[in-house]
């Protein structure tokens, strides 16, 4: 019996932490919310040369060749920074998929190049109904001589703005179930598409609406087996609802600290605040939300690493509970930091938004229920 | 990352799996078995079990071998713990004797006081119960008022218990009374060894809620104690009151355990209800709703594997366990509640009347004894808040 980080991830998490914070922490993230987007490409390439691209990435390839669990740390300091940016997308979506499914060139050209933080990816997944269910994917590819061509929209889709390949679920079959849908990567370089930027509350993660007309992709760009990637995907989505719950462990940990420093620190009525119960249990609650959070977002990505029976279950327990804990503790946050709390210049709100936003990413709390019920036969 | 458990804990387990399956009461495996309700005949019934527990070896299994324990590790006392709540195992009618008294004794106990009491802890001839709280001294359990005087060789204790859980069955009591008033209350206690038998105790069940019968109160009035029959130094007592306490080491687990196994019953239970000729578990909100406490459970049991880690790790537990502790004893509650509003207008219906299973609304009203002994989760927030968040303490009055 040992749950616990070693040694190793322990490292890579305070150095990560270092690192963030030697460059301005939660401050980038703002930056980037008033429009300094560049601001985050001299810490990506920072860490893309000390690795932290290559973690999960096989050594042949240039990478560290470690596994899920050891990107849970680093998950964590995004998240505790609230940093943009599609690290979770690439690390825990495009390269376990690519490292699972991809042909021998697929992996020589990509895993190589995310690895040393060359490429990153980020999924197109959405049409117009913003929906899971298979018979909502509906983008077409038409097979020509040699590949595909795709016209049309996917919607909502997380930086692509900087992603330098998008994996995109297509119709190749025809239909509406779970039969052919296939999965082509599409490269910036080669196709590009274009992009529409969207309003969004959590202003430090982009989304967007990106349209593709007349695209050709060749077919050495299909991702698996053609017409039965509907289970790859959601492999994938699975691989990626661990991963957000370690960025939403991250954002939580960093809230509960904030309230406890205030709780400290925050003088009223000639005493600090913290020793009042209400502001006391109300932090003690928060730490409780941490706690289980960071327990089943542990054991989620550990059920990942293995390939655990339980995967599926563990994730969306995790998903369900973590997200509500995040929204609820961000909430609690701006309540115990008073009116402060409240103005857009302190920084409550930023983990709230961030909350919000991965709260019905890749699945609201209700949906994910529901799939721990599936699995259980309930 | 590692959730196994060696070989050699596997055999552990394995050992206690065939034992109980021969020496559970009957119908006990089978889930057809009904915990006697009067005393007169539970007592017996629990101290049958009792009896068996030992001469099977699995009274006092973090006892040293040289004592008659099993001398098992922190690991393999938790996988009992989780073998007990599987199965749920009878409640062992001695466990303040084998968990606490006997264990403190072991440490700090005279020569003389092994000799007398450890092995009839063990083998169950006699059952100790625990005196601390008073109805003056509950959360504030260093407020005791009960005294003890010096008279010759003896100490004469006047005052009054409560909260004395299974008194009724016991035959000696671990006591604090106050023997001298220094002004500060955590000075001037002292721990006595008292024979309950004697003309000058007097215990009165406590009528539970649930109409259950587990809690006493107890009154001394001139009862004689002897000094030999002192733990520990006079006026040392809260330092010993604390050492008993730091050896229950595996409380929160059963706590945990048996969470885990009363979330698997709620499932059975929303299988096995129906409304509009369905069974409630296809209703999507009872489906949500189950799926959120199962979220919780697993919440629990990780984070409780989580603090075991850290506690062999460190070779003593921490204040997690007030994590442990809060987080299960109110997650019982609201479960046991959404397991009887579901019954409808039956839940009302209980005991013989009771049209599901009538450990439901038992166990309902005694959930709500667990968010308040052995620490309320009022006290536990503190104690999260201060001794690991590291906010401040609350204003002494």
């Amino acid at each position: 019996m040992d749950f616990s980080l070693n040694e190793e991830q322990l490292e890579f998490q305070s150095s990560a932490r270092q690192i963030i914070e030697s460059r301005g922490g939660l401050q980038l993230s703002r930056q980037y919310t008033e429009g300094e987007e560049n601001v985050l490409n001299d810490l990506w390439a920072e860490l893309g040369e000390l690795g932290y691209f290559g973690i999960n990435i096989p050594e042949q390839y240039g990478g560290l060749g470690m596994g899920a669990l050891t990107l849970v740390p680093v998950l964590e300091e995004i998240g505790r920074a609230v940093l943009p940016g599609p690290y979770a997308e690439t690390m825990a979506f495009g390269t376990p998929l690519i490292k699972a499914y991809g042909t021998p060139e697929q992996k020589q050209k990509y895993l190589s190049e995310i690895a040393v933080g060359k490429r990153k990816v980020s999924l197109a997944l959405l049409e117009e109904s913003i929906d899971f269910h298979p018979s909502t994917l509906q983008l077409e590819a038409q097979e020509v001589d040699s590949g595909y061509v795709i016209t049309g929209k996917k919607l909502l889709v997380p930086n692509a703005d900087v992603a330098d390949t998008l994996i995109v679920p297509v119709r190749t079959g025809g239909g509406h179930g779970e039969y052919g849908i296939s999965l082509l990567l599409v490269d910036r370089e080669d196709t590009g598409w274009e992009i529409e930027r969207l309003k969004n509350l959590d202003e430090t993660r982009n989304l967007f609406n990106v349209t593709f007309n007349n695209a050709h992709i060749s077919e050495e760009q299909l991702l698996g087996t053609k017409n039965i990637a509907w289970g790859i995907l959601q492999e994938g989505l699975v691989y990626l609802n661990a991963a957000l719950c370690s960025t939403m462990v991250g954002g939580i940990e960093k809230t509960v600290e904030m309230s406890t420093e205030h709780g400290n620190t925050r003088m009223q009525f000639g005493q600090p605040i913290g020793r009042f119960q209400a502001i006391k249990h109300r932090i003690v609650d928060m730490k409780l939300a941490l706690e289980g959070s960071r327990s089943l977002s542990y054991y989620a990505a550990w059920a990942v690493e293995n390939k655990s029976v339980e995967m599926i279950e563990a994730v969306s327990l995790a998903k369900s509970y973590t997200s509500e804990s995040y929204v609820k503790v961000a909430g609690d946050n701006i309540q115990n930091h008073g009116g402060m709390g409240f103005t857009w210049e302190f920084d409550c709100h930023l983990f709230l938004k961030r909350a919000r936003a991965l709260e019905n990413y890749l699945g609201s709390p209700n949906e994910h229920r529901e799939k721990v019920a599936e699995q259980l036969g309930w | 990352m590692d959730f196994s458990f060696t070989l050699e804990e596997e055999k552990f387990r394995d050992e206690l799996r065939t034992w109980l399956e021969v020496n559970l009461p009957d119908g006990w495996i089978e889930g057809t078995y009904v915990m006697p309700e009067d005393d007169a005949t539970k007592g017996p019934f629990l101290r049958d079990w009792q009896h068996k527990l030992s001469e099977g070896g699995w009274a006092g299994i973090s006892w040293p071998k040289e004592y008659g324990g099993r001398g098992a590790s922190l690991i393999e006392e938790v996988i009992y713990e989780q073998e007990m709540a599987r199965v749920k195992a009878p409640t062992v009618l001695n466990i303040i004797g084998t968990a606490m008294v006997g264990p403190t004794l072991l440490q700090i106990g005279t020569d003389k006081q092994k000799e007398q009491y450890v092995h009839k802890i063990l083998n169950g001839e006699e059952i100790w119960c625990q005196g601390y709280s008073e109805p003056g001294a509950g959360s504030d359990l260093a407020a005791i008022q009960t005294r003890a005087v010096k008279q010759g060789e003896n100490w004469i204790i006047n005052g009054q218990k409560t909260w004395t859980s299974y008194a009724h069955f016991a035959d000696r009591c671990f006591v604090l009374a106050r023997t001298e008033d220094t002004g500060k209350k955590h000075e001037g206690i002292t721990a006595f060894l008292v024979d309950i038998h004697q003309e000058g105790v007097e215990t009165q069940t406590i009528r539970s809620i649930n109409d259950k019968r587990e809690f006493n109160e107890m009154f001394f009035d001139n009862a004689v104690v002897h000094e030999s029959d002192v733990v520990g130094e006079v006026n040392d007592g809260w330092r010993v009151g604390l050492i008993l306490l730091s050896h229950e080491r595996v409380g929160v687990a059963r706590q945990t355990f048996r969470l885990q196994k009363l979330f698997e019953e709620l499932v059975d239970l929303t299988n096995n209800l129906k409304r509009n000729g369905k069974p409630l578990i296809q209703d999507p909100i009872v489906r949500q709703q189950l799926a959120s406490f199962r979220a919780e459970t697993r919440a629990i049991l990780l984070n409780y594997y989580r603090h075991l880690t850290e506690t062999i790790r460190n070779g003593r537990p921490g204040p997690e366990g007030s994590i442990d502790k809060l987080n299960s004893s109110e997650l019982t509650q609201r479960i046991l509640s959404f397991a009887v509003s579901l019954q409808g207008e039956s839940s009302l219906l209980w005991k013989e009347d009771a049209l599901v299973s009538a450990s439901w609304q038992q166990a309902y009203l005694r959930a709500y004894a667990h968010t308040i002994e052995g620490g309320t989760s009022e006290i536990q927030k503190n104690i999260i808040a201060e001794r690991i968040l590291g906010l401040p303490k609350d204003i002494k009055y």
